[in-house]
């Protein structure tokens, strides 16, 4: 692996990063005063405002303030929520393995089965079962995906109760061991990760698709063919490992998406990921939790485009021989 | 690239027929929901929750409010949104596109710096503070979905320009001294208009969808009320426990075909622009 | 293609197997016997165990149960009844009350109960914590003379020290050993938490669970239940949904949208009290002495053209159709929850559009060719601000404007944020009061027993402070002042009413709804409930206000279900069958690579 390329890749990754720390500094510097909430309380006093200021660090020049934010921030300190008085990184850092959880098992389906309706419509391209893809693709894009939700908890939560329709675990219930525990999870998790794999499912089909179709339509496949191999043998052995290749890297311009869907998809949920965090900070004009949920969704998507970045050198021998 | 080829695409496919029609139809009824919705949208009355009669067509929301009356008026927010936020958002890409492309040199590097930035950073988390910090109204949804959604067009028009500016005709009109100013205004832009066109269209699409989502979450309008609170208010009231389809179903659906239609027109233009881009995706299915 | 049909037939069957099992197999309830828990459930819960820095209803509730008052609130009367105190005296002048306490009471860790703990929480709490510094305003010192003796002295007589003073007693040996910046921060108490009151919390996972169990010390009758559970749910709907299927047996609160659907399942009961909290629609009273930037339509400040607007609103038909009924027609600035001080004013206001024309033609305001009033160069047309996070008030809102239009004001309807209507009304120039709105519709709530808060929001002290309507009445403010001073409940309520008749005349409110509590329980597992807080008009559980109620609770003959869960969901079935499709498949891919490697010969 070259390592300037790879410098190169992390260095204008932090170089993002640090434009998100800019940007949320001075926006909710600029735009918002935490302590305008508090002002709102019955018995709130002046002095109690005028001291909320003090330890929030409001009463200093912009510039300090900006550098004392950039320092808390290396070291995890995002504040604390205005709503539960405690600090914001705790409640995102328990949060976040749920969202990861969530987002994992739709990205996983979603690649997965978009991968393979992807072949099966190239290979069949212009014939109904391509027209049909296409048109359901096409409809899951379209569809809004707490729309889909809230379907998926009307019929397979309420009219006919298989799933749960919300938390992601069962509430007030004392589970005998941890593997008892883990399928409540999975039983709970089932719904909202059908929601998610459908909202990128549109798009990692395409993509596959339209790989395939390239691939399919080079000059080594006709040789393959010409050799008398099985057209199906072709197609697994040859044709799909080639396409796979941008479906590694257009699946990164998906991380911004999943981000939002997480987003709905866990308030419909309640699901205690970092979407749900953010929704109750919209809620609460809890704005250090909103501050700090931007944050690390904007640090995760930049991290996963800069993973797949990696990806795609490691698969892709055109760049490897640079 | 002729009239007749865009006629025999937007007529003569079942997507054109199908983006046209359903994006007429709603468009319609963005303009005259309101004056044809059978009753007041926002009056509550006792029929709580009830489903689909002979007075209430899709039956009644938590408040008694008529469903279909709040699904004709809402329409006009959703389309009106839409269409203003891809305008800004064309707008701020296609000025960012043009200068960073033309001019090269340190604009380049900023703009393009900037418009990797908004590509890369999570849209509806950006928009969701953007929101929440300036308080919610329809003129704040407008303003801030259109400038977080213009760094696709940027790319593109960016691409582009770099194309254009090496064609001859440009270096002509600078060997004769054509200001700047001259060039991008005769040469360049009408040249990258089809595709921003193309590209706005498909923004649309995003655009309604945002603003669905902005609703959804509580950070639209509140004294509109749109597809997406419409959503918001089914669920808040319980509709799923209720089995309440006839509140949950008609407004997702209808966004739903507006973006269908809004991005089936918006991918025919853009094989209408550049043919070679979808050919194989989709011609074979026309 | 084989592929193709390998997974389309392993996804049928997945979800064929999925789907038997989960109807199957649902949650295998074990039966807990022996075991009487009281299970309720809420869409919030506490963020914070600590009082000093917490400022919701559901924190309340653990604290209620948790510890004592100096004085409890009767469950019957709502009045003064012995809690940490066991007796009090008040002095001649009134300005000195002295608390004798129970003797031989204990903390829930067996450390006695004494006066320094009465000293120290109604000082450090009473002065820092968020929710609880407005009652020691006029206390000069506290006196504790011995361990079980409090003297608590005033600078004029004040009637809140006796039934009002809601300051929680907590132990001084363990909250008294933190600093008290910590205490106003981050502190969170550790659980066990120690209490004086029946139960005590025993387990705390926020966002899940919050367990409380009867506190070893309780000086009472041991209480029914074994355990109490407030259990967390993703939203208030999952509540309601959970109630419905036995999962929890009470709900302290219903949505009014589906109060009345909720009521009609069977085993539901539902419970509906008016509280001490209400709905109003105000006016811009403000004197030009108070207020000279103040910005607002002259017209509002005629007295008889906002008693005609009192005269021509249909409180009752407003409440059905914006509350769906569950809310409460209210009758003048103190709600009915007052029991001790309330009475139906005479000067009532009941429904009379006729009765308010004649007011206005008598008064020389005539209909002008829009079919509004005009008197004088003034127009009865008014802004009528409402917020829009409150969909009922916004309901009400456009009914009254409705109804007024019948006697010819005009009520232009604004439905704006919250942080908007705050602005406008506490809008200063040059630092005094400066309110820009002619009317609005807003809330407050106030006290259990001691009505001072929502009497105090008319006193010309309030005015740049609580007071909204900016109104002004030296009158008013002597009784005020006089109603704060006396501890007999009759005599009180004599000069009380005095003061509502007063603002029935003058109408800077109309007070229109009094919210309502709205509970649901299961009536198979709790049997009967009583009402208390006050008796018979109140709820079943009597939150934040008194304890006793839930010790009314009995556990009855059904039992809500399971504790453990050892069923397996059918979602995991389908998980674990298409891993196995997903394995098969690769399985067979690879199997299928190495028959064709011979064909690889290449040329």
């Amino acid at each position: 692996m070259n390592a300037r390329w790879l410098a190169g890749k992390v260095g204008a990754a932090l170089l993002t990063l640090a434009f998100v720390l800019v940007f949320n500094f001075f926006l909710f510097r600029g735009l918002g005063d935490p302590t305008t909430q508090l002002a709102r309380l019955p018995q709130s006093s002046p002095e109690e405002i005028e001291q909320l200021k003090r330890d929030y660090g409001l009463d200093k020049p912009l510039v300090g303030q900006f550098a004392d934010y950039v320092g808390d921030t290396l070291t995890f300190d995002l504040g604390i929520s205005q709503r539960t008085r405690e600090p914001v990184w705790e409640e995102i850092k328990n949060a976040i393995p749920w969202t990861l959880l969530l987002v994992g098992a739709g990205t996983l389906f979603a690649t997965l089965l978009g991968a393979w309706m992807g072949v099966v419509a190239a290979t069949k391209r212009g014939k109904r079962t391509d027209t049909g893809f296409l048109g359901f693709s096409l409809f899951t894009y379209a569809a809004p995906e707490y729309w889909i939700g809230i379907i998926l908890i009307l019929v397979f939560a309420v009219a006919v109760p298989i799933f749960p329709a919300g938390q992601q675990v069962t509430p007030g219930v004392e589970f005998s061991n941890w593997l008892s525990e883990a399928f409540d999870v999975a039983d709970h998790l089932v719904l909202p990760a059908i929601a998610m794999t459908l909202l990128l499912l549109g798009q990692y089909f395409l993509i596959m698709r339209s790989s395939m179709v390239d691939v399919l339509t080079e000059d080594f496949i006709t040789v393959k063919r010409a050799t008398g191999l099985p057209w199906h043998r072709v197609v697994s052995k040859h044709a799909v490992p080639n396409a796979l290749l941008p479906l590694v890297t257009i699946a990164a311009i998906q991380f911004g998406a999943v981000a939002g869907g997480a987003i709905t998809i866990e308030t419909i949920f309640s699901w205690p990921g970092l979407g749900e965090l953010s929704f109750n900070a919209i809620n609460d004009k809890d704005f250090p939790m909103l501050q700090g949920t931007f944050l690390v969704f904007s640090a995760g998507v930049i991290l996963a485009n800069l993973i797949a970045d990696c990806l795609y050198f490691f698969l892709d021998p055109r760049v490897q021989t640079r | 690239m002729t009239g007749a080829r865009a006629r025999e695409l937007l007529f003569g496919t079942w997507r054109g027929r199908f983006g046209l029609s359903v994006l007429a139809l709603f468009i319609l009824m963005a303009i005259f929901g309101s004056a044809i919705a059978p009753y007041d949208p926002e009056a509550s009355s006792l029929d709580v929750l009830q489903p689909p009669s002979r007075d209430h067509l899709l039956g009644t929301t938590e408040s008694g409010a008529d469903v279909l009356s709040q699904l004709l008026a809402g329409a006009r927010i959703s389309i009106v949104v839409g269409f203003a936020a891809a305008i800004i958002s064309a707008v701020i890409g296609a000025a960012v596109g043009l200068f960073s492309g033309y001019f090269g040199g340190w604009t380049d590097r900023i703009l393009d710096a900037l418009d990797n930035w908004f590509l890369v950073i999570p849209t509806l988390p950006l928009m969701v503070v953007l929101s929440r910090i300036l308080n919610p109204s329809l003129g704040v949804l407008i303003l801030v979905i259109g400038i977080t959604s213009w760094a696709g067009t940027g790319r593109i028009v960016r691409s582009q320009v770099l194309t254009l500016r090496e064609r001859s005709f440009v270096e002509r009109a600078r060997a004769l001294g054509a200001s700047h100013w001259y060039i991008i205004r005769t040469h360049i832009f009408p040249n990258a208009l089809p595709l921003i066109f193309a590209n706005t269209v498909l923004i649309v699409a995003v655009a309604i969808l945002s603003e669905a989502a902005l609703s959804f979450l509580g950070l639209g309008d509140p004294t509109q009320i749109s597809w997406g609170t419409m959503l918001e208010n089914a669920f808040a009231a319980g509709a799923p426990s209720a089995e309440a389809w006839w509140y949950v179903i008609p407004p997702g659906l209808c966004i739903t075909l507006v973006v269908l239609s809004v991005a089936m027109l918006g991918y025919l233009f853009e094989e209408y622009v550049n043919p070679r881009l979808l050919e194989e995706s989709f011609e074979s299915t026309a | 293609m084989r592929l193709t049909r390998l997974v389309a037939s392993t996804v049928v069957l997945v979800a064929v197997v999925a789907t038997g099992i989960g109807l199957g197999s649902q949650k295998a309830a074990a039966q807990d016997t022996g075991n009487d828990v009281l299970r309720i459930g809420w869409a919030q819960d506490p963020k914070t165990l600590n009082p000093f820095t917490g400022v919701n209803e559901e924190e309340y509730t653990v604290w209620a149960l948790t510890w004592e008052l100096l004085l409890n609130f009767d469950p019957e009367t709502l009045g003064p009844s012995p809690g940490i105190a066991e007796s009090w005296e008040v002095s001649e002048d009134r300005k000195t009350v002295t608390f004798e306490l129970i003797r031989g009471a204990k903390w829930s860790d067996g450390r006695p109960i004494t006066s320094a703990d009465v000293k120290w929480s109604l000082e450090v709490l009473g002065s820092n914590g968020l929710l609880f510094s407005a009652y020691t305003g006029n206390v000069t010192s506290i006196k504790t003379p011995d361990k079980y003796t409090v003297i608590v002295e005033t600078s004029k007589p004040d009637a809140r020290i006796v039934g009002g003073l809601w300051i929680y007693i907590l132990p001084k040996h363990i909250w008294g050993k933190v600093p008290v910046k910590e205490l106003t921060s981050t502190y969170q108490p550790e659980v066990p938490m120690v209490g004086s009151g029946p139960y005590i919390v025993t387990e705390f996972e926020r966002g899940r669970i919050t367990t409380m169990e009867p506190n070893p010390e309780w000086r009472g009758d041991p209480p029914a239940f074994e355990e109490i559970e407030f259990i967390r749910y993703g939203s208030q709907d999952a509540v309601e949904r959970a109630l419905d299927l036995g999962e929890i047996d009470f709900i302290p609160e219903v949505t009014a949208a589906t109060f009345d659907r909720i009521g009609e399942k069977e085993g539901i009961e539902t419970v509906k009290a008016p509280t001490y909290a209400f709905t109003e629609l105000a006016f811009n009273l403000c004197s030009e002495q108070n207020c000279p930037d103040a910005k607002f339509n002259p017209a509002v400040q005629d007295k008889t053209l906002r008693q005609a607007i009192a005269y021509s609103i249909d409180r009752e038909r407003n409440n059905e159709i914006a509350n769906q009924g569950t809310a409460f027609v209210a009758h003048g600035l103190l709600p009915s929850f007052y029991k001790a001080f309330f009475e139906i004013p005479e000067q009532d206001y009941p429904y009379d559009p006729e009765l308010a024309n004649q007011l206005l033609d008598d008064a020389g305001w005539e209909l002008n060719d829009d079919g509004i009033r005009e008197k004088d160069g003034m127009v009865a047309s008014f802004d009528l601000y409402v917020r829009s996070e409150a969909p009922a008030d916004v309901q009400q809102a456009k009914l009254i404007a409705e109804q007024t239009q019948e006697i010819g004001v005009e009520f232009n309807v604004q439905a704006v944020s919250t942080d908007k209507l705050t602005e406008l009304t506490i809008r200063k120039v040059d630092g005094k009061p400066a309110p820009e709105f002619d009317t609005f519709i807003w809330g407050w709530g106030g006290d259990p027993y001691d009505p001072s808060f929502l009497l105090s929001l008319m006193t010309t002290d309030e005015i740049g402070a609580s007071s909204d309507a900016f109104y002004s009445n030296p009158e008013y403010d002597r009784l005020f002042e006089e109603q704060t001073t006396l501890f007999d409940a009759e005599e009180r309520k004599a000069v009380i009413q005095e003061m509502i008749a007063i603002l029935q005349e003058d109408v800077p409110y109309i007070v229109l709804t009094e919210d309502p509590y709205l509970e649901a329980y299961n009536s198979d597992s709790l049997g009967e409930v009583t009402r208390l807080c006050p008796a018979e008009t109140g709820t079943a559980f009597c939150q934040q206000v008194s304890y006793e109620p839930l010790l009314t609770l009995q556990p009855g003959t059904g039992s809500a279900a399971s504790e453990t869960v050892s069923g397996v969901p059918g979602g995991v079935v389908a998980i674990g069958a298409a891993v196995v499709a997903v394995a098969a498949f690769l399985f067979g891919r690879a199997r299928g690579r190495r028959e064709t490697e011979p064909l690889e010969v290449e040329a």
